[in-house]
């Protein structure tokens, strides 16, 4: 009797996970897999890039190596904060083509010897495969009545801004918000300061992406959020958009860099990846990268999305001196040694 | 049949107390849990099924289940083993060894994902040299498995060795004199009274793979299609906004759980032993 008790009580749990089992090893079981596995690309982004990539990118670019006779291709992804995305592939996932939001990143790559100083520069465009202006979000209505940066220094402004440290979006705000100080006045120096100074004190939220803080706003936190246009004006054009869009009057133009992982790619993977590379720059693919809200920097192609913004006076990191002198002189040597070090002070 | 459980004290008005320990455990626990279900349906069913039905989070749970299997499956071999040897020898440094094989519970999860990168990485202290010959144990599905190895090992253990350690000496003897040699008695005597303390590990341990997240989230590399994990797949989605996507994993996450425990309190803790 009992032995046959216990047996019985035990069935049910084995038909349950016997069932689970055979769930999840279904696709890998032999007479279930249809083909082999094609060949696949190992693609990382920054946060934003996902929705234009899987949507968009990726399966035009499917289609045309299918239609130029390559076959099937597969892409396997990962979308995060552009500083995650680069200490992943020092640490050495398998990433062969990364999109990266500033320069920046693609200097420390090179500086922990996982690609060759500078050799983004010899693709098209030194790299850059889109643009976007950075611009403040705020409620519906714009009820605190916030038009630029210098707005956001004001008291009790409650700010959401993604982690200098593993996004690229925020480094990007950084020098838009010392920038946007420091050209308003000549030799602008201390005014740059004090914008960046006023805003920090209000942060009250950060995000380790620039995706990741504009959920934090979509779930209601903050008064502020600086970010990408292009998260912006591809919200608003599904209707997903719970904010008003600010223009400041100067703001930095991200550009943002594909790096080539050469030791990650087998050789007889070199021909797609290469291609894949090449079709970024193509008119398809930019004209996807505007549908999504992204700028080409190709004045035909940006006209055709009629949602951007005009910016009286956009500036460059080229403005700086590039990446290694802003992230010296901006980044490292006044918002990390002096504005955070005097908000920490009491 | 074992009649009134001692505890049970004359019938007293339990009402006010039970009344409290809801009134904490709503916010803490049942509401936050209701809140995963609503949002999950909050597109109705067909949406909870389209979102279910896309091949990225078919591939994030058939993964994270076939991880949890394994997991379960080489844990409940070496968490049994080790069991068996720290509750049967006795030799020098057995203190020492049965808090280190304890000791995954105490580490933060975060902290074993990077020292397994550290190690296994291929800038770590043993991966340098296996890189190399082109094995790269992290950023991969082995790299998931041996964090989850890592993480889950005490769980095993501590359900089969108290059951060990009660288990009679005088059985284990009485096989060995009538001929049987170690692995006969540990087949014969020992297994049989183990069933319940391994049925019981080995759902603890499958179910915290199935929901393991700090450590996963560093040696995984998170690449959708290849080694993103169901916790993985749903903070993706829900830091990218998608929070429906999000709360549809969540939903069967919580249910698989809910599920492991109902066997767990059904048929192991009835038994009592």
């Amino acid at each position: 009797m009992e032995p046959m008790h216990s047996r019985r009580r035990g069935l049910y749990p084995a038909i349950f996970l016997a069932a689970l089992l055979g769930y999840a090893a279904w696709p890998w079981l032999p007479f279930s897999r249809a083909q082999a596995t094609p060949p696949t690309i190992v693609f990382y982004g920054f946060s934003i890039l996902a929705d234009v990539c899987q949507e968009a990118v990726f399966p035009a670019f499917q289609k045309r190596w299918e239609a130029e006779g390559g076959g099937r291709v597969e892409f396997a992804s990962s979308f995060g904060g552009s500083g995650t995305v680069t200490n992943q592939v020092i640490m050495g996932v398998p990433a062969q083509v990364a999109l990266l939001s500033l320069e920046s990143d693609a200097d420390r790559l090179a500086d922990a010897g996982v690609i060759p100083h500078d050799s983004w520069k010899k693709l098209p465009n030194a790299g850059v495969v889109n643009l976007t202006p950075f611009v403040i979000l705020v409620r519906p209505g714009n009820p605190l009545g916030i038009r630029d940066f210098e707005d956001l220094t004001r008291p009790g402004v409650r700010i959401v801004h993604p982690d200098p440290m593993t996004s690229g979006g925020a480094n990007w705000a950084i020098v838009a918000e010392y920038g946007s100080g420091a050209r308003g006045t000549p030799g602008g120096e201390a005014a740059g300061e004090a914008v960046l100074a006023g805003v920090w004190k209000n942060v009250v939220a950060q995000a380790a992406s620039a995706r990741a803080a504009r959920t934090q706003f979509e779930n209601g936190f903050g008064d502020a959020l600086i970010t990408y246009e292009q998260e912006a004006i591809y919200d608003r054009g599904r209707g997903r958009l719970a904010a008003d869009i600010s223009y400041p009057q100067r703001t930095i133009l991200s550009e943002h860099t594909l790096v080539v992982i050469d030791r990650n790619i087998r050789p007889r993977e070199r021909a797609l990846v290469d291609r894949f590379v090449r079709f970024l720059w193509s008119e398809e693919a930019q004209g996807l990268f505007v549908k999504y809200g992204f700028r080409s920097g190709r004045p035909e192609l940006d006209a055709e999305n009629t949602s951007f913004g005009t910016i009286a006076q956009p500036f460059r990191i080229a403005d700086f001196g590039g990446w290694r002198r802003a992230r010296r002189d901006i980044v490292d040597g006044i918002w990390k040694d002096r504005v955070m070090k005097g908000i920490a002070a009491p | 049949m074992s009649a009134v459980p001692a505890a049970a004290s004359p019938k007293t008005r339990a009402t006010v107390p039970v009344g409290i320990v809801l009134l904490v455990l709503l916010p803490l626990i049942l509401m936050p849990l209701a809140a995963v279900f609503v949002f999950a349906f909050r597109g109705g069913a067909a949406d909870f099924l389209r979102v279910l039905a896309s091949r990225e989070a078919q591939f994030a749970l058939r993964f994270s289940l076939l991880i949890a299997f394994a997991t379960a499956s080489v844990n409940a071999v070496l968490g049994t083993y080790t069991a068996y040897v720290l509750s049967r020898y006795r030799f020098r440094g057995e203190r020492p060894l049965g808090i280190l094989v304890n000791l995954p519970v105490a580490i933060p999860t975060v902290v074993v994902g990077t020292s397994l990168l550290l190690l296994w990485g291929p800038i770590g202290l043993l991966g340098r040299f296996l890189a190399p010959l082109g094995i790269q144990p992290m950023f991969a599905p082995a790299g998931v498995l041996l964090a989850h190895l890592f993480v889950t090992f005490p769980y095993m253990l501590g359900a089969v060795k108290p059951v060990l350690d009660e288990i009679e000496g005088t059985y284990e003897e009485a096989a060995y004199t009538i001929g049987a040699n170690r692995w006969q008695a540990f087949r014969w005597v020992i297994l049989p009274a183990l069933k319940g303390g391994l049925f019981t590990g080995a759902l603890l341990t499958f179910a915290h793979s199935l929901g393991e997240f700090g450590a996963t989230v560093l040696v995984s590399g998170n690449l959708r299609l290849r080694t993103q994990t169901a916790p993985l797949y749903i903070f993706a989605q829900f830091e990218a906004g998608n929070v429906a996507a999000a709360n549809a994993i969540a939903a069967v996450l919580a249910t698989l759980s809910f599920l492991i425990f109902f066997f767990l309190l059904r048929y192991t803790g009835r038994k009592g032993r």
